[in-house]
C-alpha cells in the first residue's frame, strides 16, 4: 500500500466513525465515538507527516491527540454528567435518509474539488473531498438533531473536517494559526457546553425545539 | 446680504432650540422674537435687494472640491423668503392668542414649547429650501420642512391626528424619492449638486432629472396622485393649517419646481406638457371635491390644492417661452400666500371664537365679529381673483401668459380655457358661502361667540391689507 | 513608508489588560464595583486617545505595522479601528450607568458585574484583533473569537430568552464561521503555491500584491465561502437569523456594541478578501454577489421592521437593512460606492449605538420593550423621548442627521453604476423603513404614557454618552470634516487598488 492509499482508507474511516456519531441515539456513546474519529484523525496527520515528509504535522498530531482525542469529549462527557444524559429525543431523518445524505454529501465535496489544480494536492483529492464531506455531515448533525449537546458534538465535527482541509491544504502554515485556530474550538466548545448547561437548568432539558421564546 | 438670508435660516433654528431649552413660561415669548427677527432679515434683504437687484450664488459647504450646499439670491429666493418669514412671525404671533386655554374648539394646556419649537425650525427649514443653491440643499430642506409639518400635524397627539401625521409625511416621502433619484443622477452626470448643473444634461437627462423632480413636486404641493394628505393635514392646529398647508410648506413644491426650471436654460417641451397636463387634471379634481365639502378648513385644502395647480400650470406653459407666465406664478406664489393664510386665521378665528368651523352653522359673522367677516371677505375674494385684490393680478398674468402660448399650441389653450372655466367656477362657489356665511343675522354659534383677542385681530388686519397691497411688491421686484 | 507600530500592540494590550482586572475584580468583595468602573473608564478612555493617535498616524504615514507583519493597520483598518474605539468608548460610559441600575435592581450581582466588564473589554480586545491582523487566519480567529468573546454579554442575564438568544448566536455564527474557515484554507493554500513562503503567503499585504497569480476558479469558490461565513457574522440575510435575538436579548449598551460594531468587523473581513478577488478575477463577480445579498437583506429586513412591536428587534433588523445597504454600496462599487459604504458604516454605528442607548434608558423607565406599552415619553422622560426621535428619525434616513448624506451617496452610486431600477427598488424598501419608524416616534413620543411610570429623564450618567452620540449624529449630518473624508478616500482608493 501506497502512502496515498493509507491516506485515503483512513479518510473513509473517518467519514464511517462521523457517521456513528452522527446516528448514535444516546450522546454519551456519541462523544466517545468522537474520540475515537479524532484519534483516526491524528492518524492521518500522522500518515501525512511520514508520507509528505511534513514535518509540521507531528506537533499537529500531538496537539491534536490532546485537545481531540482527551480534552474535547471529556468536557463533553462532565457537561453530559452535569444534566444526567437524558438521552436524545428522536432525530429529524432515519438513519437511511441521513446515509444517503452523506452519500450526497460526498458527492457534492468531489465535485468542489474537482476544479482544484494545485500541485501538492492532487493525489489526494479523494481525501480532501472526504474533509469536505465531514465538514458537511457536521452541519447536518447540527441541523437534525434536537439535542443540544449533539449540536456540540456536530460543530465539532465540522471541525474536524476543517481541520483536515488544514491539514492537507495548509501544514506548513505557523504553528501560531493552528494555535489560534483550536484555541478557538477549544473556547467555543467550552462556551457552548455552559450556555448548554444553563439553558438546561431553567428549561429543564436540553431539547432545542423547547427554544420557541424568540420568534420573528 | 448672504447674512440677510442665512439669518433667515440660522436664528429661527436657533430660537427652535431656545424654545426647548428655556422654562415652558417664556416659550410664546421666545417664539416670537425670534420669528420676528427672521423677519426683519427677510425684510431687509427684500429691502437690500430691491435697491441694488444684485443676484448671485455662493457655495457655503464644500467637501472634497464639491459643493454640498450654497446659497443663491435672486428675485425668487427673496421674495419667497419675504413670505415664509413674514407670515411665519404673524402666525406666531397669532398663535401666542390661538394656543391658549381659552381657545373653544382645542383648549391648549401643554406643549406650547413643542409647538414653537417646530414652527420655529420649519421657518428656518423653509427659508433654507428658499436659498439653496444646490439639489442636494434643496432635497436636505425639502425634508426638513416634512418634518416639521409632520410634527406639527400630530400636535394634538391623538390617534386621528397621528395617523394624518403619518400619511402627510409617507406620501411626502414617498414623492420625495424622485428628488433622491434626480440628485443622484444630476451629480452622476454632471459630478455637481448645483442647481445649474441641470443645464449640462443632455436633453433625454433633463427629462429624466425632471421627471423626478416633478414627482417630488406633485407630493410636497397636493397634486393629483399625491393629494390625498393636505385635507387629512387639517387636523392640525389652525395656525399651523394657515401657514404650512396653505402658505408655505405646500409651495416648496412649486418653488422647487421654479427654481429648477429657472436655472435650467432650455427645459425639453414635454416636461411642460406633462406638467400642464397634470396641472389641469389636479384643478379639476379639486374643484369637484369643493362641493361636498361642509368643514371649512377641507373646502380650504381643496382650494389650496386647485390654486398650486394653477401655479403649476404657470411654471409648465413658462417652460414653452413665455417669461409672463413664470412671473405669473411667481405672482400667485406670493400673494396666494397672503390670501390662504388670511383665510385659514380667519377659520381658525372662527373656531376659536365659536367652537366650530362647519360652514352650514356659521352665518351673520359680519354682524357679531366683524373684524373676522370682514377677512373672510377679503380672503374669498382675493382667492378667486377679483380685482383690486391681488389674486385677480397673478392670475390675470397667468391668462396672458397662457393665450400668448395657446396661440402656437391648441391643447394649451384648451388646458386655459378649462383653467378659466374652473376660476369663474370657484368664484360662484364661494360666493354662496360667503352670502350665507358672512351676511344675514347670526347663527346661534356665532351669536354666543367669544371676544377675539387682540393678536388674532392684529394679524388677521395686516393680512387683509397685504391682500390688497402685495401685488405691488412682487410687480416692484420682478419688473 | 511603513512605520514601525508599537502602538498597535498598545492599542491589543490595553483592552486585553483591563479585561483580566475586571475578572480579578470579583475577588474583591465590596469595593469591586469601584474598582470595576474606574478600571472599566480608564480603559475605555485610553482606548479612545490611542484609536485617535493610530489614526492620525495612519493618516500621516499611509500605514503601520507591528510584529514583523502580523498586524497591520491601512485607512481601510483605521476606518473600523476608529468604529471600535469610538463606539467602545461612548458604549463604554453608557455601560457604567446601565449596569449600575441593573445592579441596584437585582438584575446582576457583583460577580455578574465583574463578568459584564472582563467580557466587555475581551469583546473590544477580539474586534481590535480582527481588524489588525494581517495574517488572514487570525483574523478568522479573531472573528470567532468575538463570537466567544460577546456569547456571555448576551446571556449575562440568564433569563430563558436571553440564554436562548446566547445560544443560537454561539452555534450558528460558530457554524457560520467555520466556512469562512474553509474560504481562507483556500486563500492560503492557493497563495501558497504562488508565494512560496508558509509565512509570507498568510499575510494579507503578501496576497494582494500576488492577486493576480491566483487560481480564479479557486479563488471564486474561496470567495462564496468567506461571504457565506463571515456574512453569518455579517448578519447578511438569509444567515441574519442569530442577529435579532441576539440583539435584542442582550443589555443595551451590547446590543449596541454588537450592531454597531461587531457587524463592521464581519464586513471588514469580507473587504479584506473582496480586495484580493476583485484583483484576482476582477470585481464582477464578488460586487455582484454582494449586491444581491444586499439588496435582499434590505428588503427583507424591511418588512420585518414594519412588523415588530418590540423596540429592540426592530432595531435589530433595522441592523440587518443597514448591513444590506453596505453590502449594497460595496456592490455597486466605484470610488463613490465603496466610499458611501464606509461612510454608511460609520452613520450606522452612530445612529444604531444611539437607537440603543436610548432604548436601554426606555427599558429602565418602563421596564419592558413593548411597544405597545411604551407611550407618552414626551411626558415621561423629554430629553430621551427628543433623543429617541432624533435616532429614530436618522435611523429612517431622514435629514439633517447623517445617515441621509450615505443613503443618498449609495444611491448615487447605484445611479454611477447603472442600476437605475434597483436603486428605485432600494429606495422604496427604505420607505417602509422610514413609515415604520416615523410610526415608532408618532407611537412611543406621543400620546398618554401608562400609569405606573414616573416622571423625569433617567440619570446624567445615562443621558451623557447618548448626548455625545446625537452631536455625532447631527455633526456629520451636516458636514465631513476634512481627516475623515481624507481617511474614507484613502480607505476606498484601498478597495479599488489594493494597497
Amino acid at each position: 500500500m501506497t502512502g496515498v492509499q493509507i491516506i485515503n482508507a483512513l479518510a473513509v474511516l473517518l467519514i464511517i466513525t462521523s457517521l456513528m456519531v452522527v446516528e448514535t441515539r444516546r450522546p454519551h456513546l456519541s462523544a466517545h465515538l468522537y474520540s475515537l474519529q479524532s484519534f483516526v484523525l491524528v492518524l492521518i496527520f500522522l500518515c501525512l507527516a511520514v508520507f509528505m515528509k511534513a514535518t509540521p504535522l507531528y506537533i499537529w498530531s500531538i496537539t491534536a491527540l490532546i485537545t481531540k482525542v482527551i480534552l474535547v469529549p471529556y468536557l463533553i462527557i462532565k457537561a453530559l454528567e452535569k444534566v444526567g444524559d437524558p438521552g436524545e429525543p428522536g432525530a429529524l431523518l432515519s438513519p437511511a435518509s441521513s446515509l444517503l445524505l452523506a452519500a450526497l454529501f460526498i458527492g457534492l465535496a468531489f465535485l468542489i474539488v474537482t476544479p482544484f489544480h494545485m500541485q501538492a494536492i492532487l493525489k489526494l483529492k479523494p481525501a480532501l473531498a472526504v474533509s469536505i464531506a465531514h465538514f458537511l455531515l457536521g452541519l447536518l448533525c447540527i441541523l437534525t438533531r434536537r439535542n443540544a449537546l449533539k449540536q456540540i458534538l456536530g460543530y465539532c465535527l465540522m471541525e474536524n473536517g476543517s481541520h483536515l482541509t488544514l491539514a492537507f491544504m495548509a501544514y506548513n502554515a505557523p504553528e501560531t494559526v493552528e494555535i489560534g485556530i483550536l484555541t478557538d474550538a477549544i473556547f467555543a466548545v467550552v462556551i457552548m457546553s455552559v450556555i448548554a448547561i444553563s439553558l438546561f437548568r431553567v428549561l429543564g432539558t436540553l431539547d432545542t425545539d423547547k427554544l420557541t421564546l424568540l420568534k420573528g | 446680504m448672504l447674512w440677510y438670508a442665512l439669518g433667515s435660516i440660522l436664528v429661527p433654528a436657533i430660537g427652535s432650540l431656545l424654545v426647548l431649552l428655556l422654562p415652558e413660561r417664556h416659550a410664546k415669548k421666545v417664539g416670537q422674537l425670534f420669528s420676528f427677527l427672521a423677519f426683519v432679515c427677510g425684510l431687509l434683504l427684500l429691502v437690500g435687494f430691491a435697491a441694488d437687484r444684485a443676484s448671485f450664488t455662493r457655495d457655503l459647504v464644500t467637501i472634497g472640491g464639491i459643493s454640498f450646499y450654497g446659497v443663491t439670491i435672486d428675485a425668487l429666493s427673496v421674495l419667497v423668503n419675504f413670505i415664509v418669514v413674514f407670515i411665519g412671525w404673524l402666525i406666531c404671533t397669532y398663535s401666542a392668542g390661538y394656543m391658549s386655554p381659552e381657545n373653544r374648539e382645542h383648549p391648549i394646556k401643554e406643549g406650547v414649547p413643542r409647538f414653537y419649537a417646530f414652527m420655529l425650525l420649519f421657518i428656518g427649514s423653509m427659508a433654507g429650501v428658499v436659498f439653496s443653491s444646490t439639489l442636494l440643499g434643496l432635497l436636505f430642506f425639502f425634508e426638513m420642512t416634512g418634518l416639521c409639518s409632520w410634527g406639527l400635524i400630530g400636535f394634538y397627539g391623538d390617534q386621528k391626528s397621528r395617523k394624518s401625521a403619518l400619511l402627510a409625511i409617507v406620501l411626502t416621502h414617498a414623492a420625495a424619492l424622485g428628488l433622491y433619484v434626480a440628485t443622484a443622477y444630476v451629480f452622476v452626470n454632471t459630478g455637481s449638486f448645483s442647481v445649474n448643473a441641470l443645464n449640462e444634461l443632455t436633453d433625454t437627462g433633463k427629462i429624466i432629472a425632471f421627471i423626478g423632480i416633478l414627482i417630488a413636486c406633485w407630493g410636497k404641493s397636493a397634486q393629483f396622485p399625491f393629494q390625498s394628505w393636505l385635507p387629512e393635514a387639517m387636523v392640525a392646529p389652525t395656525p399651523v393649517s394657515a401657514y404650512l398647508h396653505a402658505a408655505s410648506m405646500v409651495k416648496v413644491g412649486v418653488y422647487i419646481f421654479a427654481r429648477t426650471v429657472l436655472a435650467t436654460g432650455a427645459v425639453p417641451q414635454v416636461i411642460g406638457l406633462i406638467g400642464a397636463i397634470m396641472a389641469v387634471v389636479t384643478m379639476i379634481y379639486g374643484f369637484i371635491m369643493y362641493f361636498p365639502q361642509e368643514d371649512m378648513k377641507r373646502l380650504l385644502a381643496y382650494s389650496t390644492i386647485t390654486q398650486l395647480s394653477y401655479i403649476f400650470l404657470a411654471i409648465s406653459i413658462s417652460i414653452y417661452g413665455s417669461k409672463m407666465a413664470f412671473n405669473g406664478a411667481v405672482a400667485h406664489i406670493f400673494n396666494h400666500a397672503f390670501a390662504k393664510g388670511l383665510f385659514f386665521l380667519v377659520a381658525g378665528a372662527l373656531a376659536y371664537t365659536t367652537g366650530t368651523r362647519l360652514l352650514p352653522m356659521l352665518k351673520g359673522i359680519l354682524n357679531k365679529i366683524p373684524v373676522v367677516g370682514l377677512g373672510f371677505i377679503a380672503a374669498a375674494v382675493a382667492i378667486t381673483g377679483v380685482p383690486p385684490f391681488n389674486g385677480f393680478f397673478s392670475k390675470f398674468m397667468i391668462f396672458v401668459g397662457g393665450f400668448e402660448i395657446g396661440k402656437l399650441y391648441p391643447l394649451i389653450l384648451v388646458l386655459i380655457i378649462v383653467t378659466i372655466l374652473e376660476s369663474v367656477g370657484s368664484f360662484i362657489w364661494f360666493l354662496k358661502w360667503l352670502g350665507a356665511s358672512v351676511l344675514g343675522a347670526p347663527s346661534e354659534p356665532v351669536a354666543g361667540a367669544s371676544q377675539v383677542p387682540f393678536a388674532i385681530s392684529l394679524v388677521l388686519a395686516i393680512l387683509m391689507v397685504m391682500t390688497l397691497i402685495s401685488q405691488y411688491i412682487v410687480l416692484t421686484l420682478l419688473s | 513608508m511603513q512605520v514601525s507600530g508599537n502602538l498597535l500592540v498598545w492599542l491589543l494590550v490595553i483592552p486585553f489588560v483591563v479585561s483580566l482586572l475586571a475578572f480579578w475584580a470579583r475577588t474583591l468583595g465590596a469595593g469591586a464595583r469601584r474598582f470595576l468602573e474606574a478600571v472599566h473608564l480608564i480603559g475605555i478612555t485610553l482606548l479612545l486617545v490611542l484609536t485617535l493617535w493610530v489614526i492620525k498616524l495612519v493618516l500621516i504615514n499611509g500605514s503601520l505595522l507591528a510584529l514583523s507583519g502580523w498586524f497591520y493597520a491601512d485607512k481601510l483598518a483605521a476606518v473600523f479601528v476608529l468604529v471600535i474605539g469610538l463606539m467602545g468608548f461612548l458604549n463604554g460610559l453608557y455601560s457604567i450607568g446601565y449596569m449600575r441600575h441593573d445592579l441596584v435592581t437585582g438584575e446582576v450581582d457583583r460577580k455578574g458585574l465583574s463578568t459584564y466588564y472582563g467580557f466587555f473589554h475581551l469583546f473590544l480586545f477580539t474586534m481590535i484583533f480582527t481588524v489588525l491582523s494581517n495574517n488572514i487566519a487570525l483574523m478568522w480567529v479573531g472573528v470567532e473569537a468575538t463570537t466567544l468573546g460577546s456569547a456571555f454579554l448576551v446571556g449575562l442575564y440568564g433569563h430563558k430568552s436571553s440564554l436562548e438568544a446566547a445560544w443560537k448566536y454561539v452555534l450558528i455564527c460558530s457554524v457560520g464561521v467555520a466556512f469562512a474557515l474553509y474560504g481562507t484554507i483556500l486563500v492560503y493554500s492557493n497563495s501558497f503555491s504562488v508565494v512560496q513562503n508558509a509565512h509570507d503567503s498568510m499575510l494579507w499585504t503578501e496576497i494582494v500584491k500576488h492577486a493576480r497569480l491566483l487560481d480564479p476558479m479557486v479563488m471564486k469558490l474561496a470567495f462564496v465561502f468567506i461571504l457565506i461565513g463571515f456574512g453569518t457574522k455579517a448578519g447578511l440575510f438569509p444567515m441574519h437569523a442569530w442577529l435579532p435575538d441576539a440583539h435584542s436579548e442582550a443589555p443595551s449598551p451590547v446590543s449596541s456594541l454588537l450592531s454597531g460594531v461587531l457587524l463592521k468587523c464581519a464586513l471588514f473581513a469580507i473587504i479584506r478578501y473582496y480586495i484580493v478577488v476583485g484583483k484576482a478575477i476582477g470585481s464582477a463577480f464578488p460586487s455582484t454577489l454582494l449586491l444581491i445579498f444586499g439588496v435582499l437583506s434590505i428588503a427583507f429586513a424591511a418588512f420585518f421592521i414594519f412588523s415588530q412591536r418590540d423596540i429592540k428587534r426592530m432595531l435589530a433588523y433595522s441592523s440587518v437593512e443597514n448591513v444590506g445597504i453596505i453590502a449594497t454600496g460595496l456592490g455597486l462599487g466605484g470610488p463613490l460606492g465603496i466610499f458611501a459604504a464606509l461612510f454608511h458604516a460609520i452613520n450606522h454605528s452612530i445612529a444604531k449605538s444611539l437607537m440603543f442607548c436610548t432604548s436601554g434608558n426606555i427599558l429602565i423607565k418602563y421596564g419592558t420593550r413593548d411597544l405597545d406599552v411604551i407611550k407618552g415619553m414626551l411626558k415621561v422622560a423629554p430629553f430621551t423621548a427628543f433623543l429617541l426621535g432624533s435616532g429614530a428619525l436618522a435611523v429612517a434616513g431622514s435629514p439633517p442627521f447623517n445617515v441621509f448624506i450615505s443613503e443618498l451617496l449609495t444611491v448615487t452610486a447605484g445611479l454611477n453604476s447603472g442600476y437605475l431600477w434597483l436603486m428605485i427598488l432600494c429606495l422604496l424598501f427604505l420607505l417602509v423603513v422610514f413609515a415604520a419608524f416615523l410610526r415608532l416616534i408618532g407611537e412611543a413620543v406621543f400620546g398618554s404614557p401608562p400609569e405606573n411610570v414616573t416622571r423625569g429623564d433617567v440619570s446624567f450618567i445615562t443621558i451623557l454618552p447618548i448626548f455625545l452620540l446625537f452631536i455625532l449624529m447631527f455633526g456629520l449630518g451636516v458636514y465631513i470634516p476634512s481627516p475623515l473624508s481624507d481617511l474614507l478616500k484613502g480607505a476606498a482608493d484601498i478597495v479599488l487598488s489594493g494597497l
